[in-house]
C-alpha cells in the first residue's frame, strides 16, 4: 500500500528525518507533549518535531529527574544531554503535569542554554473565559519567542494557513483510523501506529496528503475485520513494538483510541475565527479525554465508554505508562464508568524500555479469551 | 470402552507442573518440578507425570499448555493464559468459588470466576516482585530459612514485626536490619507474611471482593500467608488442595473440554 512502508521508515527511524529537516536548512523546533501551538512553529516556516521520548535507557537524566518519573521525559531529557538534539533551534515544554513542570529546568541545568527552553503554560480552568484568556495570553508570547528564534514574523495570514494545515491533519488521522478499524490485515495494530507517529516528525500538509491516499485505498477494499476482537485503547501512547504485536497476535484491532499520542488532539479543531491565537486557546479548552488537561466532570470515562459503543468494541485496554501520575489517578473514575457501562476494561502498564513483555503477553491473551468467551 | 488422558502443562518462572486427567474427572498422574521455563523442568514434569499415570506420550489425547513458558512447549494441541487455566481449575475443585487469589513465582493475580467456571476479570501485580513467591524465596534466604519453614516459624510469632517497604529489595534491607537489631525470627517472618498479605489484599480489593474466595499456587502452601491473608481481608479463605497444580488442573480440564466440543 501507497506510503506505508515511507511512513513507518519515519517513524521508526526519527533521527533521520530531523537530520534531512536540518540539512535542508530548516529551522527545527522540539515539541513535547501534550497539545502545543504548533500551529505557531509551522505558521513560523520552521518544523515541529515531536519528542515523545524514544526506547533509549536512560542515565544521565537521573542526576536530574528520579527513577519514577515517566519515561518520556527522561529519555527526551537523556538525548539531550548527550546532544543527541543539539540542531534544534528551541524546545517547546508545557507545564501540564508535575514531571512535566520540572522539565524546563531540568533541560536548562542538563542541556544548557545550546536549546532554549519554551515554557507553554495553559490555564488550569481551562474552560472559563479567563482561562481561554490566560491561554491566548501565553500563546501570544510564545509567539514573539518563535519570530525571534525564526528571524521572522509570524504574520495572521500564515498562521491562518497552519491552523488550516492542522485542522486538515486532525480530520485525516480520524478518517485513516476510522478506516484502518475495518482493515485490520491490511493495517496491523503496528502499522497504525507507525502511521500516526509518523506525523510527529514531518510536514502536517504532506502527512495529510499520505493519510488521505492509504484511507482512499483502504475504503476501496472489501473489510478485513472478521473473527478480530474490536477493541478501544486509552493513554498517554500506545507504540511500544513488542506491545502492539500481542494486540496483533491476539487477532485483536484497535476501533478507535482516546490515546494523546493518537486521536485525542486530532478530535477537537481549532475553531477558525478573526483572532487565530483565540481560536488556537479555545480549541485546548475543548479538547477531551486526556488526563493531564483539567478534567472537571471527568468526561473522560463517559468520553470512552461512548467510543467503545460506538465502535461496538468488545473491551477496553487502558494502557497506563509506567509512573505516570495523572494517568494513575484517572483509571479508578474511568474503571467505574466502564464497568457501570459493562464494557471490561484492561490495564497494563508499559513504558518505553520495556523489553519483556511476558505479564503483558499473558494478561492480553487473558482478556481476549475472555471477551471471545462472551 | 477405553480411557480417554488429556494433559495440562503448567510452565512457571519458577516451576514446571504437569497433570494427566483420565476421562475428564480422575487424576491419574501429576508432578511439579522446582525448575520453571528454559530449563529442563517442562521435560521432567511431563516424564514424572506420565509416569505416576502409568501411560506414554501416545496415550494423551488432547494435551493444553500453560503459564508463563506456554508458547515454548512442542506439541502441544492449545496454548491457554494461565488465568483462564486457573479460573477452570478453581471451578472445577470448587465450583462456587467466585474469587481465586493465585501468588506464583513472579507474580501475583487475582481472578473472578463465572457461574460457569469462566474468566470473568482479573488483576495482576504490577511493577515488582513485593508480594509474590520471589519475595518469600529472597527473605527466606536472609533469614537462612527454607521457604517450607516459614508457616512453622510465623505460627509462633508474639509479636509482629511492621516490614514498612513495598519493594523487594527495601523490604530485604529492612529485615537484615531488623535481624541486626537482635528481633525474633518468628516475629520477622509473621511481619514478612503480613506484607505480603497487605499487597495482595490491596489486589483483591482493586477487583473488588466476592465471595467464596479461594487461594491456589505455590504460596498458598504457606499457612502463614493464607492466615495473614484471612485476617486482611476479614474473611475465610478455601484452599485448592492442588496449590501449584491448579493452573495445570485447568489446563487439562481444558483439554477435555476441547475433546469434548469436538466429539459432540
Amino acid at each position: 500500500m501507497k506510503y506505508i512502508d515511507e511512513l513507518k521508515n519515519i517513524s521508526e527511524n526519527p533521527r533521520a528525518a530531523f537530520e534531512g529537516a536540518i540539512a535542508s536548512g530548516k529551522k527545527v523546533v522540539g515539541v513535547m507533549p501534550y497539545f502545543c501551538p504548533e500551529e505557531l512553529v509551522y505558521a513560523a516556516g520552521m518544523l515541529p518535531f515531536g519528542l515523545w521520548g524514544a526506547a533509549i535507557q536512560a542515565n544521565d537524566s537521573k542526576r536530574y529527574f528520579p527513577a519514577f518519573i515517566c519515561s518520556i521525559l527522561h529519555t527526551t531529557l537523556e538525548m539531550g544531554i548527550k546532544g543527541q538534539l543539539d540542531d534544534l533551534s528551541a524546545i517547546m515544554i508545557p507545564i501540564c503535569c508535575d514531571s512535566l513542570k520540572g522539565m524546563g529546568a531540568n533541560w536548562e541545568y542538563g542541556v544548557g542554554n545550546k536549546v532554549p527552553v519554551i515554557n507553554v503554560a495553559y490555564a488550569q480552568n481551562r474552560k472559563i473565559e479567563a482561562g481561554v484568556g490566560f491561554t491566548a495570553s501565553q500563546f501570544r508570547k510564545i509567539r514573539k519567542q518563535l519570530e525571534e528564534i525564526a528571524g521572522n514574523e509570524i504574520t495572521d495570514d500564515a498562521l491562518a494557513k497552519a491552523v488550516t494545515v492542522y485542522n486538515e491533519n486532525r480530520d485525516a488521522i480520524l478518517c485513516f483510523s476510522k478506516a484502518a478499524a475495518t482493515h485490520p490485515k491490511e493495517i496491523s495494530a503496528q502499522t497504525r501506529s507507525a502511521v500516526l507517529k509518523a506525523g510527529y516528525f514531518m510536514d502536517r500538509a504532506k502527512h495529510t496528503e499520505m493519510l488521505r491516499e492509504i484511507t482512499e485505498e483502504l475504503s476501496a477494499l472489501p473489510a478485513s475485520d472478521e473473527g478480530y476482537l474490536k477493541i478501544v485503547t486509552t493513554g498517554i501512547l500506545a507504540d511500544m513494538l513488542g506491545f502492539l504485536e500481542l494486540i496483533d497476535k491476539n487477532n485483536m484491532v484497535i476501533a478507535d483510541d482516546q490515546i494523546a499520542q493518537e486521536s485525542v488532539g486530532a478530535r477537537t479543531q481549532t475553531p477558525v475565527t478573526e483572532d487565530p491565537i483565540l481560536g488556537m486557546a479555545q480549541r485546548l479548552s475543548d479538547i477531551e479525554g486526556c488526563s493531564v488537561l483539567y478534567d472537571l466532570g471527568k468526561f473522560r470515562g463517559k468520553q470512552l465508554v461512548s467510543l467503545a459503543q460506538e465502535a461496538g468494541a468488545a473491551g477496553i485496554l487502558f494502557v497506563l505508562t509506567k509512573f505516570c501520575d495523572p494517568e494513575e489517578y484517572d483509571y479508578v473514575p474511568v474503571k467505574r464508568m466502564t464497568d457501570a457501562a459493562g464494557i471490561p476494561m484492561l490495564q497494563v502498564e508499559i513504558d518505553q524500555q520495556m523489553k519483556n513483555f511476558a505479564q503483558a503477553e499473558s494478561a492480553l491473551q487473558a482478556f481476549a479469551e475472555m471477551l471471545r468467551e462472551r | 470402552m477405553a480411557d480417554i488422558y488429556t494433559m495440562g502443562i503448567d510452565i512457571g518462572s519458577s516451576a514446571s507442573k504437569c497433570l494427566i486427567l483420565k476421562n475428564g474427572t480422575e487424576i491419574a498422574g501429576s508432578a511439579v518440578i522446582a525448575a520453571g521455563t528454559g530449563t529442563s523442568g517442562p521435560r521432567r514434569a511431563q516424564e514424572e507425570a506420565l509416569a505416576a499415570a502409568g501411560i506414554s506420550m501416545k496415550d494423551i489425547r488432547r494435551s493444553t499448555a500453560t503459564g508463563y513458558g506456554r508458547n515454548t512447549v512442542e506439541g502441544v494441541d492449545a496454548v491457554v493464559s494461565e488465568l483462564s487455566c486457573h479460573a477452570i481449575g478453581i471451578h472445577a475443585v470448587f465450583p462456587d468459588v467466585r474469587t481465586l487469589i493465585d501468588i506464583g513465582g513472579q507474580d501475583a493475580k487475582v481472578i473472578r470466576v463465572s457461574e460457569n467456571g469462566r474468566l470473568d476479570s482479573f488483576v495482576m501485580n504490577d511493577k515488582c516482585a513485593a508480594g509474590t513467591g520471589r519475595f518469600l524465596d529472597v527473605m527466606a534466604r536472609v533469614l537462612e530459612l527454607d521457604v517450607s519453614e516459614l508457616e512453622e516459624k510465623s505460627a509462633k510469632a508474639k509479636n509482629v514485626v511492621n516490614i514498612s517497604s513495598t519493594c523487594t529489595v527495601f523490604a530485604e534491607s529492612e529485615v537484615i536490619s531488623q535481624l541486626s537489631n537482635n528481633v525474633d525470627i518468628c516475629d520477622l517472618v509473621a511481619g514478612i507474611h503480613r506484607s505480603v498479605a497487605v499487597r495482595t489484599a490491596g489486589l483483591v480489593r482493586r477487583l473488588g471482593v466476592v465471595e467464596p474466595v479461594a487461594m491456589s499456587g505455590g504460596v498458598a502452601l504457606n499457612g502463614g500467608v493464607v492466615s495473614a491473608l484471612e485476617e486482611e481481608l476479614g474473611l475465610t479463605i478455601k484452599v485448592s488442595p492442588l496449590a501449584q497444580l491448579n493452573g495445570a488442573y485447568g489446563a487439562a480440564v481444558h483439554a477435555w473440554g476441547q475433546l469434548e466440543k469436538e466429539t459432540l
